[in-house]
């Protein structure tokens, strides 16, 4: 019962996801009429799932309820915790933004299960520490994001779905390759006995660079980054944008989170040398360029923020790289890493959910299209501009904060090059999101048929934009939080 | 005392977001008293100042961020020496003065108030801030509202050039932040105090004086030195009458207060070093800014250019790195602040009556406004350096304590103000005197109270600077004395 | 190490050859004519093994054929899993059988959603 206890925030949403099928599939046998306004109860039950584990998230929390479940495969720590709630409370906002679309859409009940499933999942890889539950993990969240990626059913999203596919089984073979390896080095699929393996012998170093190659490369598909990024832009326009957001925050989170997992808790005493802090370093910087460089000739807005989602995801390998760099303690790295995922969690769910409501009054994804929203919406230019400041850095959004500590931790990590090439990427990505900020405010609507978003969606982004000026003003209590996730791998 | 100060234009920002639809008109008043509040406690403060004591005062502070597992300890700390009080009161004054002159303003006048007032708060808070990254902040938020005012209000090539100022700034500020970081890792604060006391920073993960270049390349731009002033006379020259006044007045000397209190009184032994390339920049930046000030033909762009050449003079005076030099510099960011910032709202007027700044368009105003006219006159007199007016003051102290180390380049400064007497008169000449046009015969003077009001309280700061200069100038040579001490 | 991967190097070593030597051998053998070479239409095809090929290739399947091979998929994990409950089921008393029938109520929901979606009927 303790192993229930330790697992309950996934469970409530593994629960959650089979009531709303149950409901879903017997709701026409009680009555035609609630099946047709069925939305309502669904999405409700979908909120409960995300609340109830974000409750007892917090439960565990203040009992200081910690430690190993199911024999070792899952840990339940400081890191797994602020993981689970971020997964939680990333698919809440997904279910309060995906309303709208789901009303015109036939698989509500399918489609809120899922993004519970897959949340499951995330939180689960994050918790995993055997290499079996990791990839059981990896594959439940994968298979739910295939079918939501698909959802639509219109040709860009079976394109989408066919390259997300191809691509996450490909990458998925590699990363099981490299788990492999380590396998058949140690002899072990659990982190702890990789850990003594590589922490007590000096042999087959070059197996074991092998296989952190392949996990880097496999897992730098879940990341985003350069050179596993190709299928981020189509899949990110292809697919219905509550399920874009969903994959550029909680699905890249959960790779970051899976990568921390294996090379802090398993690799870290062999392995996280200066060499490895420059393998992260050039993926950081090559990703930040070549992401914020594609991003700057995008119309599309999805599209713009796919690039730029490969480019955030450079900054946060910095922070990877100096975990790497820093060797003995680790912390300062991983905490900003963990920091600034969270940070970007509410500033690019509240940059989507904008761009929902947006979009879907306007009727268009294109940047130019934007024009003069300021006019007809204020509030909701209003936030959106205030999610592009937070992603390009400037005070007093939670970006800010998250910036300045990823580079310190770069600093202190004796990369100063790194910093320098982040700070000018900053500037280069100030052009492209001022951009969108400047077509809502500088210029004039077409209409001035004024709208408002959906109350769904308005409760959603006015959570995100609260949340990163909170941070953003006063971000103690998450750097705290980040800092005791950081602890465990010390 | 300090803190309210610089969140009150915050709360007067918000009290007019709030605003209803129909009350727009009521935007100003409230953002009109919200300054005049502020200029009132800054001034309290300025009275209130013990101008024996050594060090800063009003000094509010807590922490901000506290991190268990670095260095990276952030902390809220607010307060004022001799060099950052007259600033702050500058910053306080030309911001009602901005607000008054923008009485008029026609275009969605609830957003613009609110971001000047934004404005406001970020400019005190980075004359105030005690603690390197609550500066960074300060200085970086004060982009935001920057890039609205331009890029909505302004006029000809307004989002180009509200690009050009952001990205040369955000550039500039890209290098500063890395600087400060490794600053803060070095000596473990990010206090300015604590790291004053530091002095040598040769055991830094990077050398010392690129650390030194890192933090001055911002403050350089953002003074502007040439050639990285090209952002200046198109941002001028496109912001609203209101902005142009906050840009010339304060947000230049951003740059200059930053060189006087991170990259001197912080890294002292490189900045001493590098006391010759800061005399040639500044030589250079005097006598381009003032070559490019003869040719322009559009009045806004005119003054834009000798702001080049003028803040080529605080450099002058941080190259003496001497105490009479340094006081010049301090106080030639003062003067400049206020004459500049009369002589873009005079033209402001000017363009609002004839709409346009053409100086070949315009003739024989000065019968037609005798008011504009005879205060353009004491604004560009006082621009030139006339003795008994602000200008004067200034340059002849910057002279004096440069004149020492770097003879050459003294008089080359001083060619700078004889080329000053020759653009300001001719474009007065030109566009107030000479033949009447009938064209610009329906022409009014300034009469309203909000036109005349910050006109005549700018004139009377700039005349008492000129004729009893010490009220201000003791302030701020104590200010600087301790960055000369260190300096030495 | 080297000897370790040694051993790796001599495998690839074996696999690469195996086919080069199977397909050089026989052409090798062909050009001193020791193997006989009497080709014809039918063993040129495709895929020789015997039997003709009728038909273009691209045969679209009738897609029902994947529910009933996704429904298959379900009873035949509850059978893997059902067999070793079954055969220590008096050791794990009352959790087991709790948490085998949680299992199964799982695999239930999933039948429920097939029946429910009529992917049990034919037509």
């Amino acid at each position: 019962m303790d192993d229930l206890n330790l697992l309950g925030p996934q469970l409530a949403l593994l629960i959650g996801a089979g009531l709303i099928i149950i409901v879903d599939l017997l709701l026409p046998i009680v009555s035609r009429q609630a099946y047709q306004g069925r939305l309502p109860l669904l999405s409700g039950l979908a909120l409960l799932a995300a609340a109830g584990s974000l409750g007892w998230s917090l439960a565990l929390v203040l009992t200081d309820e910690r430690g190993e479940a199911f024999d070792g495969m899952i840990s339940v720590d400081d890191f797994t915790l602020f993981f689970n709630f971020l997964f939680a409370a990333v698919a809440g906002a997904i279910v309060l933004g995906s309303v709208d679309y789901l009303a015109r859409h036939r698989f509500q009940g399918e489609y809120l299960a899922l993004i519970l499933i897959a949340a499951a999942g995330m939180s689960l890889m994050a918790a995993g520490t055997d290499l079996i539950m990791i990839f059981i993990a990896l594959e439940l969240q994968a298979i739910a994001l295939f079918a939501l990626v698909g959802i639509s059913k219109n040709e860009s999203g079976s394109e989408a779905t066919l390259k997300f596919l191809l691509l996450s089984a490909i990458s998925t073979a590699i990363t099981l390759y490299g788990m492999a390896y380590l396998f058949g080095l140690s002899g072990e699929t659990s982190l702890d006995g990789i850990a003594s393996y590589v922490a007590n012998t000096d042999e087959n170093r070059s197996a074991l660079v092998l296989a952190a190659v392949f996990l880097t490369a496999g897992l730098g598909f879940k990341m985003a980054v350069v050179p596993f990024q190709m299928w981020v832009p189509d899949v990110y326009e292809g697919a219905p944008t509550p399920i874009t957001a969903f994959l550029s925050v909680a699905s890249k989170a959960a790779g970051f989170a899976v990568v921390m997992r294996i090379f802090l808790a398993a690799l870290g005493e062999g392995l996280i040398t200066t060499d490895w802090a420059y393998l992260f370093a050039a993926i950081a910087a090559v990703s930040m360029t070549l992401g914020n460089v594609l991003a700057l000739v995008q119309g599309n807005i999805k599209r713009m923020l796919g690039y730029s989602s490969i480019a955030q995801a450079g900054t946060i390998l910095i922070g990877l790289a100096a975990v790497a760099a820093e060797d003995p303690q680790l912390l300062l790295g991983t905490s900003s890493v963990v920091f600034f995922l969270g940070a970007y969690a509410f500033t690019n769910i509240g940059a989507f959910i904008a761009i929902i409501a947006i979009s879907h009054k306007i009727g268009s994804d294109q940047i130019a299209d934007y024009a003069g929203v300021a006019k007809r919406s204020p509030l909701l230019a209003f936030a959106l501009a205030a999610c592009l400041f937070s992603l390009t850095g400037f005070p007093p959004t939670a970006g800010f904060i998250a910036k300045i500590y990823v580079f310190n931790a770069a600093v202190q990590a004796d990369l100063v090059w790194l910093a320098i090439i982040g700070v000018l990427n900053s500037v280069i990505s100030a052009y492209y999101y001022l951009r969108v900020v400047l077509n809502m405010f500088a210029r004039d609507p077409e209409t001035d048929e004024a709208f408002t978003p959906s109350p769904y969606l308005g409760a959603a982004l006015a959570a995100a934009v609260v949340g990163l000026f909170a941070i953003g003003i006063y971000p103690t209590p998450l750097i705290e939080a980040s800092e005791s996730a950081a602890r465990v791998f010390s | 005392m300090l803190t309210f100060a610089i969140f009150f234009p915050l709360v007067g920002a918000l009290l007019i977001a709030a605003l209803p639809k129909d009350q727009e008109r009521s935007a100003k008043v409230i953002a009109a008293v919200t300054t005049a509040i502020v200029l009132a406690a800054v001034a309290y403060m300025f009275i209130d100042y013990d101008r024996g004591a050594s060090g800063y005062q009003f000094i509010d502070s807590t922490t901000w961020l506290d991190s268990g597992i670095s260095d990276f300890n952030l902390n809220y700390t607010v307060g004022l020496d001799g060099l950052s009080l007259p600033l702050v009161l500058l910053t306080a004054f030309l911001g009602l003065v901005s607000i008054l002159i923008s009485w008029r303003i026609e275009l969605r006048p609830k957003e613009y108030f609110v971001w000047l007032l934004v404005l406001e708060t970020s400019l005190l808070g980075v004359f105030s801030s005690l603690d390197l990254v609550l500066f960074f902040l300060f200085w970086e938020l004060e982009l935001i509202p920057m890039y609205f005012l331009i890029s909505i209000w302004g006029s000809g090539n307004r989002i180009y050039s509200a690009w050009k100022y952001v990205l040369y700034t955000f550039f500039g500020s890209a290098f500063m932040i890395v600087g400060i970081l490794t600053l803060g890792f070095t000596a473990g604060t990010f206090d300015i105090r604590e790291l004053a006391e530091v002095g040598s920073f040769d055991d830094a993960i990077i050398p010392a004086w690129s650390i030194f270049t890192l933090l001055s390349i911002a403050f350089l731009v953002k003074m502007p030195i040439v050639p990285f002033h090209t952002w200046l006379p198109d941002a001028h020259t496109d912001a609203p009458t209101a902005v142009s006044v906050m840009l010339a007045g304060v947000l230049l000397k951003m740059g200059g207060y930053g060189i006087l209190r991170m990259s001197l009184s912080i890294m002292p032994e490189q900045a001493a070093d590098a006391n010759v390339i800061f005399a040639v920049i500044a030589a250079v930046s005097i006598i381009y800014g003032a070559m490019m000030t003869l040719v322009q033909t559009d009045l806004k762009r005119l003054i834009a250019y000798s702001s080049v050449s003028h803040m080529g003079y605080v450099l002058l005076g941080v190259s003496s790195i001497g105490l009479v030099g340094l006081t010049g510099a301090a106080t030639q960011m003062v003067t400049h602040g206020l004459i500049t910032g009369m002589l873009f709202a005079l033209v402001g007027m000017v363009y609002d009556r004839a709409h346009t700044r053409e100086i070949g368009d315009l003739s024989g105003l000065a019968t037609r406004m005798p008011f504009i006219t005879a205060m353009m006159l004491v604004a560009g007199l006082a621009s030139l350096g006339l003795p008994a007016l602000a200008g004067f003051t200034a340059e002849i102290t910057v002279f004096l304590g440069t004149f020492e180390r770097h003879e050459a380049f003294t008089i080359i400064g001083v060619l700078g103000v004889a080329f000053a007497a020759g653009y300001i008169l001719w474009m007065i000449q030109r566009v107030f005197w000479g033949p009447p046009d009938p064209k610009w015969a329906e022409l009014t003077d300034a009469t309203a109270w909000w036109e005349r009001g910050p006109i005549i309280a700018l004139t009377i700061a700039i005349v008492a600077i000129g004729v009893y200069p010490a009220w201000i100038m003791d302030l701020l040579r104590d200010g600087v004395a301790p960055i000369a001490e260190r300096l030495a | 190490m080297l000897p370790d991967w040694g051993q790796v190097g001599f495998l690839l070593l074996i696999a690469i050859m195996f086919p080069i030597g199977g397909i050089g051998s026989s052409w090798l053998l062909g050009r001193i004519r020791m193997r006989p070479d009497y080709p014809d239409r039918i063993k040129e095809d495709t895929y020789e093994c015997g039997v003709e090929t009728e038909g273009p290739t691209w045969v679209q399947f009738n897609f029902r054929y994947y529910y009933f091979a996704l429904l298959f998929v379900i009873f035949d994990v509850e059978a893997v899993f059902l067999y070793p409950y079954a055969v220590s089921g008096e050791r794990l008393v009352v959790v087991g059988l709790i948490e085998m029938l949680t299992f199964v109520g799982i695999l239930f929901i999933g039948l429920l959603y097939a029946w429910r979606k009529n992917a049990l009927e034919w037509t």
